[in-house]
């Protein structure tokens, strides 16, 4: 891994937990608690966006609740799709980016299912949770309400991390974004 | 010095590991409650009694009441007068198995500094590089979460509007967002060169200024650990009973 790319994986980490703050404020119905795995993959490539990842839950669980190890696989596969969608060019373009956070919503979303109807009886207390009672008292079944809260959550909030994410590659110094292996993912975004 | 401070770190990390599995796939409900109360003192002891429980209390409380309310009040099984008690019964299960995992992880996370369990995990031969990413990020959490409120409370300064329909605050994001994390990714630049200077090399081994002890007895007791481990595995996953039958 390059220097430039350890040295980032760090303020990613700390970019998905001080976002939360942000969204607090601003009272938005998502987490944003990836941008920063998204933004990794999307300039270092998978390997560093499944670090960012695992870091991220591991670092959630050790300041906030141990609950978040339970759910390091989700932040993985965040990561390592954001690293292929970065590596095919998908963030160079806003519909590009919506594309790959669509993608990383269901397969996250998915990831988080088994997890989900596993240690949590199907809901957790959250957001989520609250989607999935409401499927449930629509006569949804138990299985189909879990994956289709989850699956939905997830597509909504990793599409609008990954449009910032798009956003934000279009303001970083060009000297800096074609530094990182993944140049290929912002040579259009940055110019 | 607390109790804990004389172990090293990965003893009770193997020992939370352990209570963890049991918790899970031994019988229940009895296993999650043994775990449970296993780990409640085992924090009690370290002085963090308290705070393990008001941890165990923020997770088990609401995950027993969400799948109570989802099972036994809006979508129950059957007549509700029969499905609400199993139900609750259902929910007290996983509410129960949470509780112990968030005890037997929460003792270790509370009592053991993560950069001494990272300095521990170090003399067990995790990279520089996986020690850089834990202990930078744990400094820079901080940081970002002064910096957010900093942009938060210079973009309201300018007259940025926080309020309003959904629509309004999706768009008040990026001028929050945007500086904060540009910035960050920019700091990235100045570490990276802080690391070439000093001759990083992510996969060497690094040496502790302060070693953490790791007595042989220690040592032994881990690998105990790991096969009753192995043991709770193997009696609960392979089949024993067919096999013996």
């Amino acid at each position: 891994m390059r220097p430039l790319a350890l040295a980032l994986i760090p303020r990613a980490v700390a970019i998905n937990l001080a976002l939360g703050a942000i969204v607090a404020a601003l009272k938005l119905p998502v987490y944003l608690d990836s941008v920063g795995t998204i933004l990794v993959g999307a300039l270092a490539g998978p390997v560093a966006g499944i670090v960012t990842g695992i870091a991220s839950n591991v670092i959630l669980g050790l300041l906030s609740s141990p609950m978040f190890f339970a759910f390091i696989p989700v932040a993985m596969v965040i990561g390592a799709v954001a690293g292929v969608a970065g590596t095919l060019g998908a963030y160079r373009s806003i519909p590009g980016a919506a594309a790959a956070g669509l993608l990383t919503g269901v397969l996250a979303g998915g990831t988080s299912v088994p997890i989900v109807i596993a240690l949590f009886g199907g809901a957790t207390a959250s957001g989520t949770g609250i989607v999935t009672v409401v499927l449930r008292a629509m006569h949804v079944s138990p299985a189909m309400a879990t994956i289709a809260a989850s699956v939905g959550v997830d597509i909504i909030d990793k599409t609008l991390c990954s449009i910032l994410v798009a956003i934000v590659l279009t303001r970083l110094p060009n000297r800096l974004s074609t530094r990182f292996g993944q140049t290929r993912a912002v040579a259009r975004a940055t110019t | 010095m607390s109790s804990l401070d004389r172990w090293n770190p990965l003893t009770p990390l193997a020992a939370s590991l352990l209570l963890v599995v049991i918790a899970y796939i031994g019988p229940q409900p009895w296993s999650a409650v043994a775990a449970l109360a296993i780990a409640l003192a085992l924090a009690a002891s370290r002085g963090a009694g308290r705070r393990a429980l008001a941890l165990v209390l923020a997770v088990a409380i609401p995950a027993w009441l969400i799948v109570f309310v989802m099972d036994g009040v809006v979508a129950p099984a059957g007549p509700r007068a029969l499905a609400m008690p199993a139900a609750a019964e259902a929910a007290l299960g996983i509410a129960a198995r949470l509780a112990a995992a968030i005890a037997a992880l929460g003792w270790v996370v509370l009592g053991v500094p993560p950069r001494r369990l990272t300095r521990a995990l170090a003399a067990r031969g995790l990279p520089a590089w996986g020690a850089y990413v834990i202990v930078a990020s744990l400094e820079a959490v901080p940081q970002a979460k002064r910096r957010a409120e900093d942009v938060l409370d210079a973009q309201r300064c300018r007259g940025l509007v926080v309020g309003g329909g959904v629509l309004a605050r999706v768009r008040a994001l990026l001028p929050l967002a945007g500086p904060l994390v540009v910035g960050l990714v920019t700091e990235s630049e100045e570490r990276a060169l802080a690391l070439e200077a000093r001759a990083f090399r992510p996969w060497r081994a690094r040496t502790a200024l302060v070693p953490v002890s790791d007595p042989p007895g220690e040592r032994w007791m881990r690998r105990a650990i790991w096969l009753a481990l192995v043991g709770v595995l193997a009696w609960r996953l392979l089949p024993w009973q067919r096999v013996l039958g």
